[in-house]
């Protein structure tokens, strides 16, 4: 550990001190910023705050309603993000080192903090009365109670003292296992009393004290396991191109599976798959493929505009007779895909690439109608399927996931030279981005079911999700034409000059430029996105807010949490806290990887 | 000319799907919806669907409350269960929709559910204004105010006695609206704090904000009990500043359906008359009280039939669900909410809880 004291204490005098004004608002704010401290602990810590509101809810702020035999399929989703995590941590991995003794710098910077914020914290003495009705005061975190915990960090900073006299270097990658390994540990070890009740609905706190979390540790520790596992394959397969393409596939497709796999009951429906859909899928994938390796024959040449036109009368027709959706998706698809065709599979190269955007774009307009149409869909108690933390995480991240390739196209759109496309781009921007998102949320809600085809019918969260992505890419649309703007024109008469053409032009100089000089924008966009998720209460959907907000303080059976919705408050904020901080922490070292700011 | 016909061709496709989307799908979804409306009944959608859709509220303590599991519990809740009973004879076939104060009319009339049991005041407006219709009350509350025994305040203080003190509510809603004139017709002036949520307003009591707070005596009486103040805070005046019916609210002209309701209420009242239980009412004497026997679909002269029920609908409710005062013990005896002496009580005791005959 090689603190230099000096360099510290000049880089407080400098910043802190350095005329009698800033040592005055210095002394202002640590003031302010210390008691704010002691009234958080003392709030934490009193006797009369029932922490167990939280903890006893925790299944309710997850998944909310979402029937336990069905369990399992959350955790398969959950798995599987674990999974594709690792992989792509280990395939992507940068050869960073990290010493030990810089690891045991940032342990000790971490406990030196809770030293100081341990002796800080006040002492409070509160009323309670106790089971035979007696009211007492109670004394909560006296000096006396300090000294074990005191006594115990400060072991610690001794030991990360002596650790990092060993010189030893390793991945910075396999940190992010130790990191996880850590809260998988403590479900094993850590325990919390639990709540139980006699024979009157009396509270009973047992004395042995049970683990935190009983039912949730051995999945858990099973998705670690797969994630470590999952990380030395990708380090293993580092250098298989193909492999990087197929993980990276696998994210773009992977929000669907999970939407299709929590919402379907039975997991499968196999007879309509067999019978409906798996036909109508190969049917159409033979057409494009065929299609696309047929369309510089002369002789088909010839032929185009009339399949084309034919395709045209088929796709119309279709949207009035009584066909199953997926045939009219796919039609309004092909038509789409036949029309640019001619323009892009000039090469061997183009063609294949095209067949697989084909197949991508196929696959996923399937699952989408699958998962978001399905009549066989898990019932629950409640409205809908998604509650809690769950449902606030769903749109964040799927509004994300959508949202962004949305913005992007529109902020393309926007600045193209063909005035069809610019004009409609802008419209679509401006409308959305003018009216605020409640009122979007209402028309999900209430308005957009008129606008459905016949026979269609979302759910309500579905529609939400369109609206969230609708509304979260015009925004993003404008911070990536911010990004396009940046861009200095030689560089397109550059490439120009090498005979780029448009799409290698855009994909290839443009892109890539504006997207990395606005990481930070979008970073707090979509931190932006994640907050904004607590306005669906709104419409009736109980987001991870709503939820300690207004359900856990009016329970009364079987255990009685009336009035306890400040300690859910505190705990809703923290986790929000940890998140936002975890992505924007994530998002600096990103950009520090990308140099931005640097060069 | 390759190349121009095709972009004609895929403009053309464009406007074409364009319009058909819009415009004519629409037209013909519109028209065949509103068929479907004048067409089906209430119970026939109802029954169509397999399940029964309850508005219910977010959160009101005793009345809906979401356990730690996602299950549903309350009050109004107990109703809801009783009303799919009825239909299906199958408590558990209702989907809940849990609605604001502000959405839950808006729900109604959309059709988004098909009975809102959601302790919602009986008022004139809301009866003729709304297109809503009333069924029997389930609970009769009133607007009560809470201050401090340390404020010189007592059980016989009136609102006269509040002047010039803050008093906490919850905006939007009629008690905010009571209480102002109330206190004008008193001729006094009192600081309002509307916050969005009860709970804030109570939290803010707790806290010293404000002096008084208000709402349903049900949600007082609750708070009280629950933060141990029985002799530090005190709940007047003895006779409430407003009449807060809460019952059942349903469509408006669709009487079959107001009837399945109404009776559906009903006989868990009478039930509770005849001191027919849950535990008890396989074992109850139906040929001793007829109309018991009626009710329950055991003698000819039933009249579920008729209503388009099951006979044994009523007898499903009580078997399933319970009576009147076992929905009612309950729910609200664990917040310190009783019968006995108060509006709620059997109206042979001197309470308002009253069921026409079954016959």
């Amino acid at each position: 550990m090689n603190i230099d004291i000096k360099k510290q204490t000049r880089v407080i005098k400098e910043n802190l001190f350095s005329s009698p004004v800033s040592t005055l608002l210095t002394f202002i704010t640590s003031y302010i910023m210390i008691s704010f401290f002691r009234g958080m602990f003392g709030f934490a810590t009193a006797p009369d705050k029932d922490w167990l509101s939280v903890l006893n809810n925790m299944q309710l702020y997850m998944v909310q309603a979402y029937p336990e035999s069905d369990f399992i399929r959350i955790w398969i989703c959950v798995g599987l993000g674990f999974i594709f995590s690792g992989l792509s941590v280990g395939l992507w991995e940068t050869e960073e080192k990290t010493s030990l003794s810089k690891l045991c710098l940032t342990f000790s910077k971490i406990v030196s903090g809770i030293i100081f914020l341990t002796i800080i914290a006040p002492t409070n003495s509160v009323v309670v009365s106790t089971a035979t009705g007696i009211r007492e005061q109670v004394e909560v975190f006296s000096y006396a109670e300090r000294i074990p915990l005191l006594s115990i960090l400060i072991g610690l900073l001794v030991v990360f003292f002596l650790i990092s006299k060993i010189n030893l270097s390793f991945n910075k990658s396999l940190l992010v296992s130790i990191y996880l390994f850590v809260p998988i540990i403590l479900l094993w070890i850590m325990k919390i009393p639990t709540i139980q009740l006699d024979s009157e609905n009396q509270r009973v706190f047992p004395d042995p004290l049970m683990p935190i979390a009983n039912s949730t540790k051995i999945p858990w520790t099973l998705i670690w396991i797969s994630f470590v596992v999952a990380y030395l394959v990708g380090v293993y397969f580092k250098n298989k191109k193909q492999f990087k393409n197929a993980v990276s596939i696998s994210w773009v497709l992977l929000p669907l599976l999970i939407f299709s796999w929590i919402f379907k009951k039975p997991l499968i429906d196999l007879n309509e798959l067999i019978r409906n859909d798996i036909p109508v899928f190969i049917g159409f994938l033979l057409i494009g493929v065929l299609t696309i390796y047929l369309i510089n024959n002369k002789i088909v040449e010839k032929f185009y505009s009339y399949y084309l036109g034919f395709l045209v009368v088929v796709t119309i027709a279709s949207l009035f007779l009584k066909v199953i959706l997926l045939v009219k998706a796919a039609l309004l698809l092909l038509l789409l895909f036949s029309a640019i065709i001619p323009a892009v599979s000039t090469s061997a190269k183009g063609k294949r690439s095209l067949t697989i955007v084909w197949i991508v774009s196929l696959t996923t307009t399937a699952f989408l109608l699958e998962g978001g149409t399905s009549t066989t869909q898990i019932v629950v108690p409640g409205s809908s399927i998604f509650g809690g933390f769950s449902l606030t995480w769903l749109l964040a991240i799927f509004g994300t996931y959508v949202s962004f390739p949305l913005g992007v196209l529109l902020a393309l759109g926007r600045n193209s030279s063909l005035p069809i496309i610019r004009g409609v781009c802008t419209g679509i921007i401006e409308l959305v981005r003018s009216v605020p998102y409640i009122t979007w949320l209402f028309f999900a809600s209430v308005t957009m079911a008129v606008f459905l085809p016949d026979g269609v019918e979302f759910n309500l969260i579905v529609r939400v999700l369109i609206v969230t992505a609708f509304f979260s890419g015009a925004y993003f649309a404008e911070n990536i034409r911010g990004g396009l703007q940046s861009i200095p024109k030689g560089q397109f008469e550059a490439a120009d000059a090498i005979g780029m053409n448009t799409v290698q032009k855009t994909s290839l100089i443009v892109l890539p430029q504006a997207l990395r000089a606005i990481v930070p924008t979008l970073v707090s966009s979509i931190i932006t996105s994640f907050k904004d998720s607590s306005l669906v209460t709104i419409i009736g959907l109980f987001d991870f807010l709503t939820i300690g907000r207004m359900v856990i303080g009016n329970q009364s059976i079987p255990i009685n949490f009336i009035g306890h919705d400040r300690e859910n408050l505190l705990f809703i904020a923290f986790v929000y806290w940890i998140f936002t901080f975890t992505l924007s922490r994530r998002s600096m070292k990103f950009e520090k990887r990308l140099g931005l700011g640097e060069r | 000319m390759n190349k121009k016909a095709i972009v004609f061709l895929l403009v053309f496709a464009m406007v074409i799907v364009a319009c058909g989307d819009t415009t004519e799908e629409v037209a013909v979804e519109a028209t065949e919806e509103e068929h479907d409306h004048e067409d089906e009944s209430t119970l026939e959608q109802v029954q169509e669907r397999g399940f029964l859709k309850c508005g219910v509220s977010t959160g009101a303590t005793g009345f809906t409350e979401v356990g730690d599991d996602g299950s549903y519990s309350g009050f109004d809740v107990d109703y809801c269960y009783a009303v799919a009973a009825a239909i299906f004879g199958d408590y558990s076939k209702v989907e809940f929709k849990q609605l604001t104060s502000a959405e839950r009319f808006t729900a109604l009339s959309a059709g988004e559910i098909d009975v809102l049991i959601r302790n919602t005041t009986w008022t004139q407006s809301r009866d003729t204004e709304l297109g809503n219709d009333f069924g029997p009350t389930t609970y009769y509350d009133g607007q009560q105010l809470m201050g401090r025994v340390a404020d010189g305040l007592s059980n016989s203080s009136t609102v006269a006695d509040i002047d010039g003190l803050r008093v906490c509510t919850n905006a939007g809603t009629t008690t905010e609206k009571n209480i102002t004139e109330r206190v004008g017709l008193a001729g006094g002036t009192i600081q309002l704090i509307t916050v969005e949520a009860f709970s804030e307003a109570i939290d803010k009591f707790i806290a010293g904000e404000c002096d008084i707070v208000t709402t349903d005596g049900s949600g007082l009486v609750g708070r009280r009990a629950v933060n141990d103040a029985l002799n530090d805070w005190v709940i007047f005046p003895t006779s409430p500043i407003s009449k807060e019916p809460l019952g059942p609210t349903y469509r408006s002209n669709d009487s079959q359906w107001a009837d399945i309701i109404n009776w559906t209420v009903y006989a868990t009242i009478i039930a509770d008359e005849y001191g027919v239980t849950k535990a008890n009412v396989d074992s109850a004497d139906l040929e001793a009280n007829p109309e018991l026997g009626r009710l329950f679909g055991a003698n000819d002269g039933e009249l579920q039939t008729k209503m388009g029920l099951d006979a044994k609908a009523y007898y499903n409710v009580i078997k399933q669900v319970g009576n009147y005062d076992e929905i009612f013990s309950r729910n609200l005896n664990p917040l310190g909410l009783y019968r006995e002496g108060g509006d709620n009580d059997r109206w042979a005791d001197g309470g308002l809880i009253y069921a026409p005959p079954a016959r």
